[in-house]
């Protein structure tokens, strides 16, 4: 069961997720250096972080009227909203806020990166960063739905919107196991909300960097943590949803959610260079006239099995 | 802690965290003057301004995902008690999805869900 | 301390490069291509993020406001870096690293970059960003229809759509400096939403006196001068062309593993590097990519170009033998770069008007190239815009064969 919130966990939550989403980073970074036959050192992984001071000491930039407001409030609410869908996802047996209905305010802060990144692409008043604002919602009219049924399928299970009631179901066999479309579907959305790799059309080269393209400073700078962020948070709710949470022989709890949340990390990271960006025009008639009929199937199994006594 | 002050502890936290960065690039930025930019253009300048009422091609299908979306705020309540409520919770819910499904492939082949 | 000084040493450790390449300058931009890659530092894509603009090739009249554009618009730290040819590159960017670490002169000189011809900024002098007095205003002109211009930029006028409504149209340029774009070449696109009403073309003219040889037909222009030239050279030289070309093609569909594979294998290609170390990686690459379920699921049915369409827009290349949409443009790129890796060997010697380089056969303006662009305007219309941006690499323009003398004079 999970404890009630500790006041360091919430500390701690910030601190951790970082540190997840520097794993995934430094590993992309080493992904990066093989694919291009330079010799993988010590730095590697911590060469990407050179764009921290890089952006810290960037002179600010004015455009023509700009919506000065909007588009800062938009860049805000990526990496905020990343942090607090944390506050749900249990790491071993702690959680910052076991929210009864944690599976719902999971949903709504990664919903709410539509609202932050259609405002970044509107604020600076260019046409890529316009058009790729736009091309955030139509991306995400297609993965949403899906996605919510993914979220659903595990709370169907354990009937309670819980995680830790939902990780703790999984005392015999992991929901991945027999709920693998809502699993894949889960991680394609992860990727998705975190705008990275198949799913970086709203930020995709052929858009001049999209919503991006304009974005200097400490903006961008949030707005790029703020993917690795979410693709972190993303990667630790799968843990206690899909993997049985901290669930393992041996070690403690805790270490058992790294070790799971690692891995589905290194998963979606490596998978993240292996594919061409997916156009919304396309993606969208795929999720809605497969995904979405796949994940309702995948939704009434566990329905079925709750009904059959199998609480 | 309770749910709602440890949130709201996490929600204060992050925004000290992005107020910290924006403080230190304002103490750390080689410049305060801002560079007088222009948004990009490969090269050229400006026509017009970008903000306009864009033309979202795929506006039938914020409508239909309107439909589906509100539907899953009844699902979300509904987990809960579906072995309390019994057989005819999940009959109800998935003949109901099966409509909206109905409906989505309508909209398909009227092709709603494509617009290039 | 000075703590924005060690900064500063950090950013020249790993600046963002923004490569404008000018027509007539391939040698340079693969150079640079590769030296960036070897060294890890990341490209910049617009320059909003960039540090160093890196200008590849030789002076060029008709992209210096462009240029200028892009510099204007960049932030400190910045630096301009110039490097006429592919031995430059490295000097050039080392340059601009040690000036990047110069706290003095990022200092100094962005103060310079403030004032910008002919700006107005509708009176907003607040540093950081709009004033509400400022913002408000806009709204008016808005409202205003055409009498209020804020920051002196007109606001988006109506047109009809293809539906026959009313709606606000867009009009932006893709190039002529754009990252994977063929340089030089400028498409005024009309946009409602991001979906192209109409696409204008406008080329390079030909520089006076003309630049070097194209660099993708550097082989057969040798052999039409009556030079000796091996069979192998140019099917070197031709598949090396191709994996140019797919490596742009693959960075636009957002494929960067793929798209680096691509110029690896083209930068060993043109190093030298013998059938046998190139062929198992080459064919690996030809196999992940040519049967990409997921690239062809999302490229299909876009840009389809008939050959005789093709034939009649005067494209003489793989574009009008592949007869087809873009999977099967790449696809015939795939499969001709390695048929020609078989005949690296091959000592006969090049019969120019036997075999064709990259983009077909020359002799004669219109150039391959030009005939390739020619095609755009009309495949273009009623595309989205990433689609075109895939249309327009599947095809691949040479910007050199725009600026190069024809071929016919090098016989003289």
């Amino acid at each position: 069961m999970v404890d009630a919130a500790p006041w360091w966990a919430v500390v701690t939550a910030p601190v951790l997720l970082a540190a997840f989403a520097l794993c995934a980073i430094g590993y992309d970074a080493v992904l990066a250096a093989r694919e291009a036959a330079r010799p993988i050192r010590m730095t590697t992984p911590a060469r990407p972080l050179l764009e921290v001071p890089r952006l810290l000491v960037s002179q600010p930039r004015r455009l023509p009227a700009p919506d000065a407001l909007l588009w800062r409030t938009g860049v805000i609410t990526v990496p905020v909203a990343a942090v607090l869908s944390t506050a749900v996802i249990p790491f071993g047996h702690v959680v910052v806020a076991d929210l009864p209905v944690g599976v719902v305010w999971f949903n709504a802060m990664e919903v709410l990166t539509w609202a932050g990144l259609w405002m970044a692409g509107w604020g600076p008043n260019a046409v890529f960063s316009l058009v790729g604002g736009y091309r955030y919602v139509a991306q995400g009219l297609a993965y949403e739905l899906p996605l919510m049924f993914a979220l659903m399928t595990p709370a169907i299970r354990a009937q309670s919107l819980r995680v830790g009631d939902i990780a703790a179901a999984q005392s015999q066999v992991w929901f991945a196991v027999w709920m693998p479309v809502a699993f894949v579907v889960y991680l394609a959305g992860v990727l998705a909300f975190s705008f990275l790799g198949p799913f970086s059309y709203p930020v995709g080269q052929d858009i001049a960097g999209g919503l991006l393209g304009e974005a200097s400073g400490v903006d961008r700078l949030l707005l790029s943590a703020g993917r690795w962020l979410l693709l972190a948070a993303g990667s630790a709710m799968a843990v206690p949803l899909f993997l049985g949470g901290g669930a393992g022989p041996v070690l403690p709890a805790w270490t058992w959610s790294a070790i799971k949340t690692l891995a589905v990390l290194a998963l979606l990271v490596w998978v993240r260079r292996r594919l061409p960006v997916i156009r919304a025009d396309r993606y969208v008639e795929l999720a809605w006239v497969v995904l979405i009929p796949l994940t309702v199937l995948q939704a009434l199994v566990p329905a079925l099995v709750v009904l059959g006594g199998g609480r | 802690m309770s749910g709602l002050i440890a949130t709201i502890s996490l929600l204060g936290l992050a925004l000290a965290g992005v107020g910290v960065l924006y403080g230190a690039a304002w103490w750390l930025r080689t410049t305060g003057v801002p560079i007088a930019a222009r948004p990009f253009g490969a090269g050229l300048e400006p026509a017009e301004h970008a903000v306009s009422r864009f033309h979202v091609r795929w506006y039938p299908v914020t409508m239909l995902f309107l439909a589906f979306d509100m539907e899953m705020v009844f699902m979300y309540p509904w987990v809960r008690v579906i072995s309390a409520v019994g057989p005819g919770a999940v009959i109800e819910m998935f003949t109901f999805l099966a409509v909206l499904l109905a409906g989505v492939v309508y909209a398909w082949r009227e092709g709603a869900l494509r617009w290039t | 301390m000075d703590l924005t000084a060690v900064l500063l040493k950090a950013v020249a450790a790993r600046p963002r490069v923004l490569v404008t390449t000018l027509p007539g300058a391939t040698p340079v931009r693969l150079a640079a291509e590769r030296h960036l890659r070897s060294r890890d530092l990341p490209r910049a894509v617009t320059p909003a993020d960039a540090d160093v603009l890196l200008v590849a090739g030789t002076h060029d009249p008709g992209l210096e406001a462009a240029l200028e554009r892009l510099w204007q618009d960049m932030p400190a730290p910045r630096f301009r870096a110039h490097a006429a040819s592919a031995g430059d590159v490295a000097a050039a960017i080392e340059t601009a690293c040690s000036h990047l670490a110069d706290p003095s002169e990022q200092r100094a000189h962005e103060r310079g970059g403030r004032s910008l011809p002919g700006e107005d900024q509708g009176g907003h002098d607040a540093p950081d960003h709009a004033s509400p007095e400022g913002r408000a205003g806009d709204h008016s002109g808005q409202g205003g229809g055409g009498m209020a211009m804020p920051a002196g930029l007109p606001m988006a006028a109506q047109g009809p759509d293809r539906d026959g409504l009313m709606l606000d149209q867009l009009h932006v340029a893709l190039g002529p400096l754009l990252a994977d774009w063929p340089e030089g070449l400028i498409l005024r696109l009309t946009l409602q939403g991001d979906v192209i009403q109409r696409a204008e073309l406008s080329l390079p003219a030909p520089r006076r006196p003309p630049s070097a040889v194209p660099f993708w037909t550097e082989p057969w222009a040798r052999a039409a001068a009556g030079e000796q030239v091996h069979a192998a050279e140019a099917a070197r030289r031709r598949a090396a062309g191709h994996l140019d070309s797919m490596g742009r093609f693959l960075a636009v569909a957002g494929w960067q593993a793929a798209a680096t594979t691509a110029r690896r294998l083209r930068d060993e290609l043109l190093g030298g590097a013998g059938a046998a170390s190139v062929r198992p990686a080459a064919e690996r690459f030809a196999r992940q990519v040519g049967r990409s379920r997921t690239l062809s699921w999302l490229t299909r049915g876009l840009g389809r170009l008939s050959s005789a369409d093709a034939v009649a827009a005067g494209i003489r290349g793989p574009a009008a033998r592949a007869d087809g949409d873009v999977p099967a443009r790449y696809r015939l790129w795939l499969t001709a770069a390695l048929e020609d890796l078989d005949r690296l060997e091959d000592r006969r010697l090049l019969d120019p008007a036997r075999e064709e380089p990259p983009r077909g056969r020359l002799g004669g303006p219109p150039s391959p190239s030009t005939g390739l662009a020619g095609a755009l305007p009309r495949l273009l219309e009623g595309a989205e815009l990433g689609a075109a941006r895939l249309i327009v690499a599947s095809l691949d323009p040479d910007p050199d064969e725009w600026v190069a003398q024809p071929v016919e004079s090098a016989h003289g």
